[in-house]
Order: C-alpha cells, then sequence, then structure tokens
C-alpha cells in the first residue's frame, strides 16, 4: 500500500520527520518505509544552447557552447540526440547534485574535450522516465534561473506500507491518517462532502433487488446524470501520480481517487446500457460465462456473486466489472455502486479464477458496512466536480441484513494479567478514546462498542491487542525472570542424530541437505515405496517428496564431479515419505542417514587411505560403534539399484544397507566415477540407541592367549559365515577375532582360498591353561570343517 | 617339507641375507619385515603348527619360539649398532615432507545455527518436539484459527498432495499436535522442514527451516515472552544487541509481534543488509489466541502461553553473510568445506 504525506495531510496536521511518521507507523503494526519524490538535484539552472558543433573524436557527441545567465558561457558536451542551437535546456553546472545527493556533477573530459557541467533529461531529474532526450524548457525565464523555480516540484514523501492480513481498515488515507492521529494525539478531521442533487428520484432511475442477500447484505445505488467523460484535472491527475497511479479519465480516475481516499471499493456503469433499468445480485450458475473489462472470458461457478441488469450479468460482485457496462467515451449518465460484499465470496470467487484487483483485495479484508452511504456520496460529489452532470435525489439502499454494530465487555484486570504491566483506567479510557471505541466504564469492566471500520475486533482478547499496540509494546517492559514448570518435560527423540553428526564430521563427511522434492523418476530407483505425489508442484521437476535418501546425495555428487571434485564424502539426515493406506495423511514419514563415498582422498607422497568397500565398512562400524551401537555385523545383500550390496545388522536387526549403485543409476545421474552409498533406517537406529545399555566391563584381570588358524575353503565361501561359525563355537572366552590374511594361488588350489585367523582368548575368571584354549580352537576347527568343509592349512 | 626342515632352511637363509647386507638405508628393516613381519616367515610357520599332531605340538612350539627369539636378538644387536655408528641414517629422513592429509568434514550452517538456538532454549528448561512433514490442512490451518477462504492463508502459498494432505507450510502444527498428547504445563522448541509454493530464486526456496517455540502455563504474560525472547536475542546475537517489538499479525497469536534485533553488522546506524532502518527482522511471536486452546480441549480461562517462530535459514543467511539461499541445498564440497 503506497501513501502519499501531502494526501495524508488533507486528514490531520502531521508534525515531525519522515522517519518519525515511519518509526509511528511501524510501532502500531503499520511496518513501513518511506522515499522522498520532491525534487532530487541541485544546482540546475536554465540556459541556453548557442552554438551546437561535432565533437573531435565521438560522432555521437556534441560540444555545446551554453549561456547559463550573467554572461557566463559553458563549453558542455551533449549525447542527446535532440540537442541543438537555439533550444532552452537545464543545466547542471559544476558541482549541482543529482539523485538526492548522490551523483555530483565535476568538470570532466570527455574523449579529450573538457565539459563544464551537464545537460539533463527528464528523467535525470526525476520528472519521468524520459530518456531519449534533453528536456527542452519553452519558458520567458531569465537565463540562470533554478530550474525549480520554472518547474514546479512538489516536495512529497511516499510511504510503503506492508499491511497484515486483518487490517483491510488501513487500504486507504484515510484508515492510515487513523492510525497516525493515534500515534502522534492527533485529530482526523472529518472530508466534507458537498452533495448537490438534482429533483429527480434515483428511484426512479434504477431499482435493486438483492437475489442472495448472505453474499450481499447491503447495496446501494446513486445515478448521476449528464456527465462529459474526458481528461481528469491536473490536481488529481498529481495526486493518483503521487501514488504511482497513472490517470485515465475523469470517472475512472474519480472511483479510483476515493478508492486509495477513503478505502471503499465502488464501481460505475454506464446507466444506458443497463437494461430495464435494474440491478439483481444473484449468484451465477455453474458454467455460467461471463466477459470482464479486461475482455476475459470468465467460466463462473455457482459461488460466484454477480450483478446483473434485467438482462445479464453486468459485473462480477466485488471483484471486476464487465465489458458491457463500461463506462465509455461516449457515456452520459453514470450508475454508482456502493455494496458490502462477503469477504469469503468474494476470495472464494478471486482465487479460482485467480483475478486478485484493487476491489478484491479490500473485500476480502473486509469492508466497512457503515462507511458504504458516505462513500458513495463522496464518489458523487466527486464526479460532478470533475466530470460535471447531475446527481440524482438521495440513495437506493438496499440493506435486507442490517448489521449490529459489535459490543463485548474488556475487563482490565484480565488484560493486565496476560501484558503483565498494570495500565490505569484513565490510560485505557484514553486508548480507547483515539480507537474510536464508545465504552462504558463499570468499575474496571468496560462495555465496548467497536467502530464498525475495525472488523478485525471481535473479541476481548484483540482488544488487549489493541491496548498493548497503543501504549506500544516497547513500553511494556520485559520480565527478566523466567520460571516454568519442570513437569513439561519430554525426552527428545532425535538426540542421536547430533551425535552422529559429530561423528561423521570428525570421519570428514560434509553434510548435505538436499530439496526433498524431486522428479518421478528420482523416486523409481531403489526401495523406498511408492512415493508421494502433489497437487500442485512448482515443476516436474519436484512434483514428488522422496521416497529414498539417496537420490539427493547422487545429485550433489553429480554437481561436485562436474566441478572438478576428485575425492569428498557426504552426509545427509532427513525424512522421506511412502504413501501409506493406514495414516490419515495416506503418507508414513520416516527418517534416513545418507552417506556417499566419492572418489579418491587428495594424492599423496605415500598412500595412506584407501576409499574401497573394506574401508567404507570399516568406517560405518566405527560410527555407530562410537555412539555406542555394537555388533555391527554385514551379509551379502541383494538391494534395487546397487550392482554390489550389503546388508547391515546390528545384532539382528536390519540398521541399513551400502553398496555401489547400478549402471542405470549412474546414468541418470550423470556421474563417471562410481560412488559408494549407504542408507541407514535412522528410526530404526534411534530405537536401538534409546534402548541400549550403559555400562562397562571391568578391565581384565587375568591375561588373553592367542592362537592363529589358517583356513583352506572354497572359494566362494563367504567370509561372514565363517566368521559367524567362529563366533558362535568361541563362547564367552573368545574375545577377539581379527582375519589378518587372504591368500590365494595354485599350492591351495585353484577353486580355493585360505584365511587365516588371529583368536583371542581371555577369562574374567581365571588364567586360562594352554589346554582350555586348544579345546576351543579344536572346537572351532571341528565346526568349520563340518559346515563349511573348511580344512586347516 | 616338514617344519624341522623349514626351520633349517629359514636359519640358513636369515645367516645369509645378514651377510650380503647391504648399508642401504632401511635395508635391515627390509630383513625384520621378511622374517618377522605378520606375513613374514617365522609367522608362517607359526600357522603351520595346527597340522602338527597333538602330542608334538608343544615341542614344536618350543623350536619355533627359539628360532624366533634367535632371529629377533640378531636384528635389535645390529639395528642399535646400525643407529649409534651413524645417526646420520635418521637425519637423511626429510621430515619436512608433507604430513598426511586428513580432510576433516563438517556439519551444515543450518544444523549449526539449529543447534546453537536449540541449545538457548533447552538451558531455559523447553524440551523439543517434532511434527511431521506432510500434515493435513486441520494442523497446519484450521486448528491454528486460519479458516478457509480466509487472506491469512496468502501468508503461505501451499503445496497440497489431496485437499485436505499438504506439505506444512510452517513448524506451528506441531504446537496443535504437541497440546493433543500432552496436557499443560507445555515448554517446547519445535524445529523442522516446512514447504512454500513460491518459485526458487536467491531470496527464497520451496522449503526451508523453521524452529518453534511454545510455552503454555497458568499465569504467563507478554512480559514474560519479551523478556525470554530479549534474553535469546542477546546469547544468540551477542550481548549488546538491542530487540524491538512490534505489532503484527498471526491468526494464532493475539496480541501478535514481530521481533528486531539491532543490526548487528552497522551496529543499528543503517546499512544495506539492515534496509537503512537500523533494525533486523528476526522472529514472529505471540499470545496463544484462544481459539487455538479451544482446538486442543484446552480451557482457555485457566490457561495462557506464547508462541514464537523463526526460520533458520534466514538466521543463517544473517550469521554467515551468505547472499543465495540456494547454495544451503546445492551440495556444493567448495561451500560445505567452509562451515
Amino acid at each position: 500500500m503506497k501513501v502519499s504525506l501531502n494526501w495524508l495531510k488533507d486528514y490531520l496536521d502531521v508534525s515531525g520527520t519522515d522517519e518519525e511518521i515511519s518509526d509511528t507507523l511501524t510501532a502500531l503494526g503499520l511496518e513501513a518505509s518511506f522515499e522522498n519524490t520532491g525534487k532530487s538535484f541541485t544546482g540546475i539552472v536554465l540556459g541556453k544552447v548557442i552554438e551546437c558543433g561535432p565533437h573531435k573524436n565521438a560522432d555521437k557527441l556534441s560540444v555545446c557552447e551554453v549561456d547559463i545567465g550573467e554572461g557566463e558561457i559553458q563549453s558542455i558536451v551533449c549525447g542527446a540526440p535532440n540537442v541543438k542551437s537555439g533550444i532552452q535546456v537545464p543545466v547542471a553546472k559544476v558541482g549541482a547534485t543529482l539523485n538526492n545527493g548522490e551523483f555530483k556533477i565535476k568538470q570532466a573530459k570527455l574523449r579529450g574535450v573538457v565539459s563544464h557541467g551537464m545537460i539533463c533529461s527528464e528523467r535525470e531529474l526525476a520528472i519521468s522516465d524520459e530518456h531519449e532526450g534533453i528536456m527542452v524548457l519553452d519558458t520567458k525565464a531569465k537565463l540562470g534561473t533554478p530550474i525549480e523555480e520554472i518547474l514546479t516540484f512538489k516536495e512529497d514523501t511516499l510511504f510503503e506500507i506492508d499491511l497484515t492480513p486483518n487490517r483491510g481498515d488501513c487500504l486507504s488515507h484515510l484508515g492510515v491518517a487513523r492510525e497516525l492521529g493515534i500515534g502522534s494525539n492527533v485529530d482526523v478531521k472529518q472530508r466534507a462532502v458537498d452533495l448537490n442533487e438534482s429533483t429527480i428520484p434515483t428511484s426512479n432511475e434504477i431499482k435493486v433487488t438483492i437475489a442472495d442477500k448472505d453474499g450481499c447484505p447491503r447495496y446501494a445505488a446513486r445515478v448521476v446524470k449528464g456527465v462529459k467523460v474526458g481528461p481528469s484535472p491536473k490536481w488529481l491527475v498529481d495526486r493518483l501520480a503521487s501514488i504511482g497511479q497513472s490517470s485515465i479519465n475523469n470517472i475512472v480516475d474519480a472511483a479510483n481517487y476515493v478508492l486509495m481516499d477513503f478505502g471503499h471499493p465502488m464501481h460505475t456503469f454506464d446507466l444506458d446500457s443497463i437494461s430495464g433499468n435494474e440491478i439483481i445480485v444473484r449468484y451465477a450458475k455453474n458454467g455460467e460465462k461471463f466477459t470482464t473489462l479486461d475482455d476475459e472470458q470468465r467460466d463462473l461457478k455457482d459461488f460466484h456473486l454477480l450483478i446483473c441488469d434485467g438482462e445479464r450479468p453486468i459485473a462480477l460482485a466485488g471483484i471486476m466489472g464487465g465489458a458491457n457496462s463500461e463506462i465509455a467515451d461516449g457515456t452520459t449518465n453514470i450508475l454508482i455502486e456502493s455494496a458490502y460484499f462477503s469477504p469469503t465470496v468474494v476470495r472464494k470467487g478471486a482465487k479460482v479464477l485467480d483475478l486478485s484487483t484493487e476491489a478484491s483485495r479490500r473485500f476480502e479484508r473486509d469492508t466497512d458496512m457503515d462507511g458504504i452511504i458516505s462513500a458513495i456520496n463522496q464518489l458523487a460529489a466527486l464526479i460532478v466536480d470533475v466530470a460535471g452532470g447531475e446527481i440524482c435525489n438521495g440513495v437506493v439502499d438496499e440493506y435486507p441484513a442490517e448489521k449490529k454494530q459489535r459490543t463485548f465487555d474488556f475487563s482490565l484486570e484480565k488484560c493486565e494479567a496476560l501484558l503483565g504491566t498494570p495500565i490505569s483506567e484513565k490510560q485505557i479510557e484514553t486508548i480507547f478514546k483515539s480507537l474510536q471505541i464508545v465504552y462504558e466504564n463499570k468499575n474496571g469492566s468496560f462495555q465496548c462498542t467497536i467502530p464498525t471500520f475495525r472488523n478485525d475486533l471481535e473479541r476481548e482478547v484483540d482488544l488487549y491487542e489493541e491496548v498493548a499496540r497503543v501504549i506500544g509494546y516497547d513500553n511494556i517492559p520485559s520480565s527478566a525472570q523466567f520460571t516454568g514448570s519442570y513437569n513439561s518435560f519430554v525426552e527428545d527423540e532425535q538426540k542421536l542424530d547430533s551425535l552422529l553428526r559429530v561423528q561423521l564430521q570428525s570421519l570428514g563427511f560434509h553434510e548435505h541437505y538436499s530439496n526433498s522434492l524431486q522428479h518421478e523418476k528420482d523416486t523409481l530407483h531403489f526401495a523406498g515405496g511408492e512415493a508421494v505425489q502433489l497437487k500442485n508442484p512448482l515443476s516436474q521437476d519436484m512434483a514428488f517428496i522422496r521416497n529414498s535418501i539417496i537420490p539427493g546425495i547422487l545429485m550433489a555428487a553429480s554437481h561436485n564431479e562436474k566441478r572438478q571434485e576428485k575425492g569428498f564424502k557426504l552426509f545427509e539426515i532427513g525424512a522421506i515419505h511412502n504413501q501409506s493406506k493406514k495414516s490419515t495423511t495416506g503418507s508414513k514419514e520416516k527418517f534416513h542417514l545418507g552417506l556417499l563415498w566419492y572418489g579418491v582422498s587428495q594424492s599423496h607422497w605415500r598412500n595412506y587411505e584407501d576409499r574401497d568397500l573394506f574401508r567404507i565398512k570399516g568406517e560405518i562400524s566405527q560410527m555407530l560403534q562410537s555412539v555406542g551401537l555394537v555388533n555391527i555385523s554385514f551379509k551379502m545383500g541383494n538391494e534395487t539399484g546397487f550392482q554390489i550390496s550389503l546388508k547391515i545388522y546390528s545384532g539382528k536387526t536390519q540398521i541399513g544397507s551400502v553398496g555401489i549403485p547400478d549402471n542405470k543409476v549412474l546414468k541418470q545421474y550423470d556421474l563417471n566415477v562410481c560412488p559408494t552409498v549407504c542408507d541407514l533406517l535412522l528410526h530404526n537406529l534411534r530405537e536401538l540407541w534409546q534402548n541400549r545399555k550403559a555400562g562397562y566391563s571391568p578391565p581384565p584381570a587375568f591375561p588373553s592367549m592367542s592362537r592363529d588358524i589358517a583356513l583352506q575353503v572354497f572359494q566362494e565361501l563367504p567370509a561372514e559365515d565363517l566368521l559367524s561359525t567362529i563366533r558362535k563355537e568361541g563362547g564367552k572366552t573368545l574375545k577377539n577375532i581379527a582375519l589378518f590374511d587372504v591368500y590365494q594361488s595354485d599350492d591351495v588350489g585353484d577353486n580355493n582360498k585360505s584365511l587365516a585367523f588371529s583368536l583371542k582368548f581371555q577369562s574374567e575368571t581365571a588364567t586360562l591353561t594352554d589346554t582350555e584354549v586348544d579345546a576351543d580352537v579344536e572346537k572351532i576347527l571341528n565346526s568349520l570343517k563340518k559346515a563349511h568343509g573348511a580344512t586347516q592349512r | 617339507m616338514s617344519i624341522t626342515d623349514q626351520i633349517q632352511k629359514i636359519r640358513a637363509e636369515f645367516s645369509s641375507d645378514l651377510k650380503s647386507l647391504s648399508s642401504e638405508n632401511g635395508a635391515l628393516d627390509q630383513i625384520r619385515i621378511k622374517y618377522l613381519g605378520r606375513k613374514g616367515l617365522v609367522a608362517s610357520l607359526f600357522v603351520q603348527m595346527g597340522s602338527v599332531g597333538a602330542d608334538e605340538r608343544p615341542k614344536m612350539g618350543q623350536v619355533l619360539n627359539e628360532l624366533k627369539s634367535d632371529i629377533t636378538a640378531e636384528i635389535d644387536n645390529l639395528s642399535s649398532v646400525d643407529s649409534d655408528s651413524s645417526k646420520s641414517v635418521t637425519s637423511n629422513i626429510d621430515y619436512t615432507l608433507p604430513g598426511d592429509p586428513i580432510p576433516g568434514g563438517s556439519i551444515h550452517p543450518l544444523t549449526q545455527v539449529m543447534e546453537e538456538i536449540k541449545s538457548i532454549f533447552t538451558r531455559m528448561g523447553f524440551s523439543i518436539a517434532y511434527g511431521p512433514e506432510i500434515d493435513t490442512d486441520f494442523y497446519n490451518f484450521e486448528a491454528l484459527n486460519i479458516p478457509q477462504h480466509h487472506p491469512a492463508r496468502d501468508m503461505q502459498d501451499t503445496f497440497y498432495i489431496t485437499d485436505n494432505v499438504l506439505l506444512r507450510t510452517h513448524t506451528s502444527d506441531t504446537q496443535i499436535h504437541f497440546m493433543e498428547n500432552h496436557d499443560p504445563p507445555v515448554r517446547i522448541i519445535a524445529p523442522g522442514r516446512v514447504y512454500r509454493n513460491e518459485d526458487v530464486s536467491v531470496r527464497s526456496y520451496c522449503l526451508f527451516h523453521q524452529i518453534e517455540g511454545l510455552y503454555v502455563d497458568s499465569k504467563v504474560t507478554f512480559s514474560e515472552l519479551k523478556g525470554t525472547l530479549d534474553y535469546f536475542a542477546r546469547e544468540l546475537f551477542g550481548q549488546n544487541v538491542k530487540t524491538r517489538f512490534r505489532p503484527s499479525y498471526f491468526p494464532f497469536t493475539e496480541p501478535s509481534a514481530e521481533m528486531d534485533v539491532s543490526c548487528i553488522f552497522c551496529k543499528a546506524k543503517g546499512c544495506g543488509i539492515c534496509k537503512k532502518t537500523g533494525w533486523l527482522e528476526i522472529l514472529g511471536c505471540g499470545m496463544v489466541d484462544p481459539e487455538v486452546y479451544k482446538s486442543v480441549n484446552y480451557d482457555p480461562k485457566k490457561w495462557t502461553g506464547f508462541a514464537f517462530g523463526m526460520g533458520i535459514e534466514r538466521m543463517a543467511m544473517l550469521k554467515y553473510g551468505v547472499q543465495d539461499i540456494r547454495l544451503f541445498y546445492g551440495g556444493d564440497v567448495r561451500f560445505l568445506r567452509q562451515f
């Protein structure tokens, strides 16, 4: 909402600087910024081009001799196509400033010729956007006269106000003036209306019928006859220009002026195009067609409210008029509509047509039912003032459902309790007066009647805000005490995430946040169930909600590969969603932790870190163990989207998988180097972690014994199978198994391999003897032989 | 070849290796690895122990251990001579060669800011709660006093999944979920991801992160709201920072306020970042609207409270001076490495 300071001055005596006014409005909840729109320059005078010749070094430049008064002649370089000798122009002398002091004119050399100033265009003087050529002045003023004495530059300030949707009453100069009046303790003046009505009764000219009174509880009409459509007077053009609106014709301008001034949206019809001299307000039929005055044919629904004449619709109520009844150059008789339309009806109607107008914006935010008559009188009077004609006698005012003024009680005690600061009754009375709230004070309980333009004040609590607002939020003390009951404690279910993050950071991973809105094809690669689709996506690339954590990190990997990054590790923690019939939202949310290893570590004079799957298994185990998740094991898997994959377990619970994506995936993400990715079910990890047992074992008091065994097995037997047998058979005293050698060559046979394990035995209760340990080893060897055909080498 | 034969062969090989030992740096180390390394010749004999009959095993063990200690002793002897005679051997190593690069990782700036805010509020006794990203119209709008066809819905462009199911537009939905399942007093903050149907640009993205706060008890005041958030701002931005509260509008709070902090870049003098106002807009807050209590069956006569909400991206952009919000979601390691 743009508000002109000069316009506000019509309503109240403003004191204070622009900044103070802006601060006052902001402190009241009307977030304001401002800019000065008056004269933006200094040092510009009237000059006359005496001579104009070509520039020796530049085709497009001219060198002018300019008389700037009192016999002073300066040589100025000018690039405008319309410069010629004999014309009078605005000249910025050396030392002049433009653009509110931001640009200073200095003596300058342009392609080898010294220029003592600048001849200005309209844009440079901030008069208009015209910059095709320099401004030519037709004036009898003396050369050297300051330009502001020839052209009028009205000092003004334009406030830009960011209004919250509850304050529809402030969408006008009157509304903002009321607020400024509250903030600066100044009364707002009433605008006097001088109505000169003719003897012809309006009711002879028009009959109004409201068929659907819930959509339109009040409809008022006036008629002005014998107007002449034409250009607006200068004051009106300037007024509208001061808030950035351009002039159309006197009738339209008058309506726009009253809208911006008073805030109630009204519509003007060409009375002669209204059939049967009647207005009927009714809902549209589903599928009914109507052409609005922007010449768009609109398909209507049964919740669109229409203004119709005897035969057809002539306006879309509260949104836009129709092309068939629009004011044209030849219009002489005018019907003015000033009505109250239901905010919901207008909003629903405008929304479905994607048609937001100045009128619909205001009706949606609710308008002043009682301001209707005052608004229509102002517009009628203004039309006569700017376009001539006569106002018919009286207002046709259909008001089938009279709206009562809102009244409710206000308890000072409760207000003080909520705000946490004492307030005197006198203060409250002053505040209510400034808000135009009529009250009756019954010992601190105030019976309040709310002014009709404040539709947002519906309940007692709304008045607490008004009180706080007028006192000033900054004048309510901040309590330095913060107390509260610890009964409010609940446990943080994502506590584990922070521990994992720290661990991953020290393992060299960068945390990534990816867009959880993805293309359908991103949701098809990995096991994740059916993805949830958006009804109104921004684009097809973001039409689905991710059902796997992997695609997001693959996209990041691809992004980095294209930026010559040779090696990096990424992780992401986030929610993924699947369709689920069981839940009320039709979807299920789960948290996952995704990891990605890409490329090689930085090349270095000695090799110190491999980034193959074995290293990766180690990092995964280390990360999990460091947060207390133990018994991590891996088994071969067969996950979709992977060429090689392993399932990861903590004890018996599967907690995720790790592997190398298949070629289809690599191709889709345009990856040349194949990364390794890991998908961990964070939900499961959180649960395991919650249930983990804190505790320790005392350091062993008895020595350990080690035994090395070398096994020859069938080449394709997974090592994990041997390990799990050893684990199982080793019993309580087997504390550690290390696989220290894998060997394959002719001497173990083509289809065989040799694996060497180092076993560590230890007991908490006694020193183990050789015999005991040997017996354990024997038992292990026997089981290995039985289960896997493993022989000792 | 029996193990005994092998032992003899190794002893012979060892003494011949020692004779031909070159004076080159590390030659002795190579011998040590050959015989005593994890995969060395001696170790390979120990591996074969398993094939020896149980009755012979202890004896064989003894023999092998002798072999091992003999070889160890000889090598140790030589190496001590080695280091005594020529200190130059060690000084030949160029210790200025670069150390192993251990690349550090990073925690995302948004996480860092989120964690910092969480820690401030948990110190004030707030617990942490979470709400779902996909939610119903009821939790995201209706229960928060934002009825259908209300202009306040324009404040948040929404992604819909069905007419009734949506991607939440704010973490305020968690207020409702939490109050439905817990009796007062309530003191939570709720971080999470939220979505807005807005074109992606330098200043806005289709999703971002928020932290919601909610405190409900029997006598909570607006003055406490101010005090709490004022403390929060000083802890997050520095203790000399000033706060300003001004009226605003959220359908689920009444009175509603917007909190600004004095610009941390120009010390409130006015600069490009604060648009010359000297103030930075930080969060929205207010006293919980009685309508909200009604939707969760709290008695509005008995309970009062305050709520607040802030955008993590905005805080992070201010804190690190990030100009383009999209950098947070691009996964560019050149960006991430810096945090």
